[in-house]
């Protein structure tokens, strides 16, 4: 039912419904540009029957070190094909890629802090609270950065939280 | 941006850091004064230049910017000495690429490689400089020549991506490619391969030249192994297995794909193509290809016999089933498609009727009826049986309506879905007024009953049965449609803001609304539902249209004007940054995404919406000018008094035109920007197709720009034109009463004439006819405002001509009055058949919005350059004697001219001016009290009642707090104030135009009184 393959600029055209949705930012074209410049195998998209977009995962991979790492910029799914676990599969190709491919330490993401129902999904999926990010979203709202840790974190050292929140200026990547 | 040894272009880097650092935090004015200072003690250095002109560039001073990178680029060109450093270099290719100057930038680039012929830093600019030129031959060059220089397969697919540009987006023939195969296959052949991202640019030359068979060799060859992912892998191959003709083992490879994705919807129809032997699939892969491909699935079949597709599909059959038996979780829908899929084979082959088609989609149903996706899965297999199996298919699903899950949410899915294949079939269409009615208070009982299931959802989610009230929109409109009881507009529009109010996030319901605003006169309240859904970026292409159209013709200028210049703006930066991303993934080693980079672009440059903004925008801009004719020519000058508009509409109609707008989302009654049902009668038209229409939308673009396009050339001439006659020729050499003016319009008016489909002579006889009340105004057709366009320029040129003396003659008021008949008969007309907005949605109101800031404001300008040209100048002395004849008579004229507008703007004015002061609270009567007929079972207002009814008592325990609140603040007579004012900002707006012009023309009054 779904065919999932990379993102490419074209569906930039297709994906109207999905990103009308109000917590689905669309960004300006350099941004997606450079993560498919950068990180095609990192953007995925789910294809139903007549073509339609079910939805996407936008990430990349980076860091130095132990913080070598996956990043979800953005996961989204069509109203219309949620909770038939499609946003988890996406996730999981994303951490498969990332752990498998380009051997990283785990994965992270940023969420709104209102945003319940990706938290509830996050959690799920295995993510944990790793530190929340006082007024991430353009200057106002909480974000919350989650993790989880791949393979190569034999010890999960990635995701021991933080006991303190940080500002948006002490985060390593942005 | 250190260099190596901490010298930035010659200079030691902790002089240049501070300057760097001030830039970055955008204290141009501090860094401009430390690079100053810097030039004090290094005057020459062409690195301290570029960095001046940089920072000048961003204080907004381009041409001080611009003076001083040609300084740099002088003295980098001219002193042999001077270290030449691709930091510099980059520098100030920044500061020419701003200053829209690729072309220096790139000499730059060039004088400094052919100085250091074997830096590869250099010739990295170079290639960079050509990328943004989209000179792929030059790229091409460039690329080979490092790749010589140091072997890198970076380089080498660099230069292959350059020749496979050439072939597709330029004009290099298919043969080259073979050039960039033997390029790859020597590299191979010593080096190997390491990207995979190589491997795929390798697949696709060899795909372009149908070298199937040496890809599948390379593929399952050692090479192959680059490719990390599987399926990736699978999917390659059997698309060139498929390819080459090898239809068996590549539904093989399909078939393992599958072992591995069992959901893979994709795979299983290149499966079952494969196992057809049908290549339709695969033959849809052209460049300019709709974005929105039709959702039915081509398939050829007739080429089998019966008993190959007897064994073929039982062979299909049995593997489903074995997918099905080996799904971990049976929630996977594809399996259970794929068998509609399989049925639909069947009967399109003629092996079974379509009864059992119709089974098959009932099975579907009743596994997963209650998903919001069943419906659009199951679209394309609808679409191939006769519309009296639609019906038995839907009175089956009826049927089962008995027996929903015992899950309320599950049962609620299932009941919409019912609703949904009802609306997809078409059955609205058959169902009585009664019926419709009947089933629109169903849903809204329904929605109501089910509120409570979404007590506790947080209001970030969609809550459950919120489609209903899409549905229940579109049966009141349809009953509107039928009806024209305006009723039942009313209520659409209550029930999506009722919808609002209960979740405001709903972005289908606020585009309903603003179609329905639209509809109404409130263009003002759509335009803010539609900037609620936050389009932006590359929404803007795809989304825009649906306010876009309706803002054209609208007074609402300033809003409309914001729309055009962000969605320019967008395209435009778009157009202006594509070429760095594509650098950037060049430097990525993305070599697929180059091709693609520079193909989407392209896409978007022949965008027929972008096309068709470009040349809105600068009619706006004259609309809004046109009370004043300097402010109307200092406009004109900026669009070189039209001519590149005249040049594209030259090219419109060889230009490949694309078509990016998503029409998806759009409502039945307007399933393009160009159909409007509403506008029409009610016919039973039982089919609503959605898909783009795209053949008969390209002419109608085509149309439409090369006509528009003509405008700012022809208004330029027609003042022209007008401003030179009464300087009577016996006085005055040819230089003033330009003859060629006089040519050029005319062959322009030929032009206009023959795109409403008439020659010059026929089309004058047809609005001389129409003027004289000889012919009605029914042979304009849909193309009124053209008509009246060629009447107002028609007469402007008449004005210098004598070629139409029967009309009129020398600077006779013939051809004057035929435009104030025309204008005047029309245009009142109109406004004297109107009724009022709030009774009537859509109505005429756009069409007069258009009369008069059209061809009217056009005529407005004509008289403004007459009068100007008849006052005596300071320049020239004031000629003495008596006026001639010829003079007077044009006095006579204007006079008349400007009094005809006044009085039809006065009307208008009026017009607009009763409709906004007409009470308030009478407009919102008219509204809401034929919803609140309580009790009736009839007629508007019974869906309306069952909302009401929620909201006078709601309960607390079962809706929850936040769902309680929000029916509180539900208010039916704040959503008819609104819409009452949202039609008053529109009339005001309008009104203000018009008084605007009568204020004008008044002027002019007084000025030619005077001659
Ligand atoms: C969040 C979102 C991506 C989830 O997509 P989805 O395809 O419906 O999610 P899945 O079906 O894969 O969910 C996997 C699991 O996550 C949890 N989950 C998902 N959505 C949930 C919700 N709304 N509430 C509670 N749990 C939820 C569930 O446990 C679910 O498994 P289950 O259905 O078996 O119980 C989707 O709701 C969405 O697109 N939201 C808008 C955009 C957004 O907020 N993106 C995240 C920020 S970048």
């Amino acid at each position: 039912m779904t065919t999932i393959r990379r993102f490419c600029c074209n569906d930039l055209l297709r994906f109207a419904s999905v990103n009308l949705d109000h917590l689905t930012e669309t960004f300006n074209m350099s941004f997606y540009m450079t993560y498919l410049a950068r990180w095609p195998d990192y953007f995925h998209v789910a294809e139903g029957p007549g073509n339609r977009i079910m939805g996407y995962i936008m990430g990349k991979v980076e860091g130095q070190g132990e913080s070598w790492h996956g990043h979800v910029t953005a996961v989204t799914v069509a109203p219309e094909y949620r909770r038939q676990q499609l946003a988890k599969k996406l996730m999981n190709l994303l951490e498969e890629i990332s752990d498998k491919i380009d051997k990283a330490y785990f994965v992270d993401l940023f969420v709104r802090a209102s945003n319940t129902p990706a938290i509830k999904m996050y959690e799920k999926l295995g993510y944990v609270i790793y530190r929340r990010v006082l007024r991430y979203y353009s200057g106002e709202e909480d974000g919350l950065d989650m993790r989880k840790a791949l393979s190569r974190d034999v010890e999960k050292k990635s995701i021991i939280p933080l006991k303190r929140p940080v500002t948006p200026d002490e985060l390593e990547y942005d | 941006m250190a260099s190596k040894f901490g010298l930035a272009g010659g200079i030691p880097e902790r002089r240049v850091r501070p300057i760097w650092d001030a830039i970055d935090s955008r204290q141009f004015k501090t860094a401009l004064k430390i690079t100053t200072t810097l030039l004090s003690k290094h005057p020459h250095s062409p690195y301290a230049l570029a960095l001046k002109a940089l920072i000048l560039e961003r204080m907004g001073k381009s041409d001080e910017a611009l003076s001083v990178c040609l300084n740099a680029k002088e003295l980098l060109c001219r002193d042999e000495s001077l270290l030449m450093d691709d930091l510099t270099l980059s520098t100030l290719q920044i500061v020419f690429q701003r200053l829209d100057h690729l072309d220096l930038a790139t000499s730059c680039y060039e004088h400094a490689c052919g100085k250091f012929p074997n830096n590869l830093e250099l010739m990295m600019g170079l290639f960079n400089c050509y990328v943004r030129e989209y000179s792929f031959v030059k790229q091409q060059q460039t690329a080979i020549k490092m790749y010589k220089l140091v072997g890198e397969e970076r380089f080498l697919l660099w230069a292959v991506c350059s020749i496979q540009l050439q072939v597709l987006c330029g004009n290099g023939g298919e043969k080259l490619l073979l050039l960039a195969e033997g390029l790859l296959k020597k590299h191979v052949a010593s080096h190997s391969l390491h990207e995979p991202e190589a491997l795929i640019v390798y697949f696709s030359i060899l795909e372009q030249q149908e070298k199937y068979s040496d890809a599948l060799e390379i593929l399952t060859g050692k090479l192959g192994s680059l490719l990390m992912i599987e399926v990736d892998k699978l999917r390659i191959q059997g698309k060139l297995l498929a390819r080459a003709g090898d239809y068996a083992t590549a539904a093989n490879v399909y078939q393992k794909i599958l072992e591995l994705c069992a959901d893979d919807w994709e795979a299983f129809l290149h499966y079952l193509g494969c196992l057809f032997e049908d290549d339709s699939c695969w033959s849809n892969e052209t460049i300019n290809a709709p974005i929105h491909p039709p959702k039915f699935v081509e398939c050829k079949l007739t080429h089998l016999t019966d008993e190959v597709f007897d064994s073929r599909i039982s062979n299909a059959s049995a593997f489903v089933q074995k997918l099905r038996a080996e799904a971990s979780n049976d929630s996977l829908r594809n399996p259970y498609l794929a068998h509609l899929e399989i049925e639909r084979r069947k009967f399109l082959f003629g092996k079974n009727n379509d009864d059992d088609l119709i089974e098959a989609l009932l099975q579907y149903y009743s596994r997963f009826g209650h998903l919001a996706c069943f419906t659009s899965d199951v679209e394309a297999f609808l679409q191939v049986v006769s519309p009296e199996k639609k019906m038995e298919f839907l009175d089956k699903l009826m049927k089962n309506s008995n027996s929903l899950s015992a899950v309320p949410t599950k049962a609620l899915g299932q009941s919409i879905t019912l609703l949904k294949t009802q609306e997809l079939i078409g059955n609205m269409f058959r169902l009585s007024v009664g019926e419709l009615e009947g089933s629109a208070v169903q849903m809204a009982e329904l929605y109501r009953k089910n509120l409570p299931l979404s007590k506790e959802l947080d209001p970030q989610e969609s809550m459950h049965g919120e489609e209903l009230l899409s549905i229940v929109c579109n049966v009141l409109v349809q009953l509107f449609w039928r009806t024209r009881n305006l009723g039942y507009f009313v209520e659409a529009i209550m029930v999506l803001e009722f919808g609002l109010t209960i979740r405001r996030y709903v972005w289908q319901y606020k585009i309903l609304l603003l179609h329905l605003y639209s509809h109404f006169g409130a263009l003002s309240l759509a335009y803010e539902r539609y900037k609620s859904l936050d389009v932006k970026n590359i929404l803007m292409e795809t989304v825009s249209h649906h306010m876009l159209p309706q803002m054209l013709a609208s007074p609402l200028w300033a809003d409309l004007s914001n729309l055009i210049k962000d969605y320019l703006k967008f395209m435009d930066d778009h157009f202006r940054e594509s070429a760095d991303l594509t650098f950037l993934a060049y430097r990525h080693r993305n070599y697929s995404k180059v091709i693609e980079f520079v193909q989407f672009k392209e896409r978007l440059q022949h965008s027929n919406q972008y096309l068709v903004a470009r040349v809105e925008s600068p009619i706006l801009q004259l609309k809004q000018s046109a009370d004043n004719i300097e402010e109307e020519e200092s406009i004109l000058e900026s669009l070189k008094c039209g001519i590149d508009f005249v040049e594209l509409s030259n090219e419109i109609g060889s230009k490949s035109l694309t078509f990016n707008e998503d029409f998806q989302s759009r409502p039945w009654w307007t399933p393009t920007k160009e159909k409007n049902y509403l506008l029409g009668p009610f016919e039973g038209i039982s089919y609503y197709p959605k898909e783009n229409l795209t053949k008969e939308r390209e002419a109608n673009v085509r149309g439409i720009v090369e006509r528009k396009s003509l405008l700012p050339r022809m208004i330029y001439l027609s003042i022209q034109s007008a401003s030179v006659l009464q300087k009577d020729s016996s006085e005055i050499n040819g230089s003033l009463a330009d003859p060629k003016i006089s040519s050029e319009l005319k062959t322009l008016l030929e032009r206009y004439a023959k795109m409403l489909g008439f020659s010059l002579n026929d089309a004058v006889d047809v609005v001389v006819g129409v003027s004289h009340g000889l012919k009605s105004y029914e042979a304009f057709g849909s193309d009124i405002i053209d008509w009246l366009n060629f009447a107002v320029f028609f007469n402007a040129w008449n004005l210098n001509s004598h070629e139409f003396g029967q009309h009129g003659g020398e600077c006779t008021p013939g051809s004057w009055h035929l435009v104030n008949s025309l204008l005047e008969s029309y245009i009142l007309g109109k406004v004297r058949s109107m009724e009022p907005l709030i009774q009537s949605p859509q109505g005429d109101l756009p069409i007069l919005v258009q009369l008069v800031t059209e061809p009217l404001a056009w005529h407005g300008l004509v008289i403004q350059s007459c009068v100007r040209s008849c006052l005596p100048s300071g320049k020239k002395k004031k000629k003495s004697g008596s006026m001639d004849q010829s003079l007077s008579l044009l006095t006579h004229a204007i006079r008349d001219a400007i009094q005809s507008l006044c009085g039809i703007l006065e009307e208008v004015a009026k017009w607009s001016q009763d409709q906004i002061n007409s009470p308030e609270d009478n407009k919102i009567d008219i509204l809401v009290s034929p919803l609140r007929r309580n009790g009736q079972d009839e007629g508007p207002g019974q869906v309306f009642h069952i909302f009401e009814t929620l909201v006078s008592s709601p309960n607390e325990t079962e809706l929850g707090n936040r769902i309680s609140q929000a029916l509180r603040d539900w208010s039916p007579v704040d959503v008819a104030r609104k819409i009452v004012s949202g039609q008053c900002t529109v009339l005001s707006e309008f009104w203000r135009i018009c008084e605007s012009k009568i204020k004008s023309l008044k002027t002019l009054k007084q000025q030619i009184a005077q001659v």
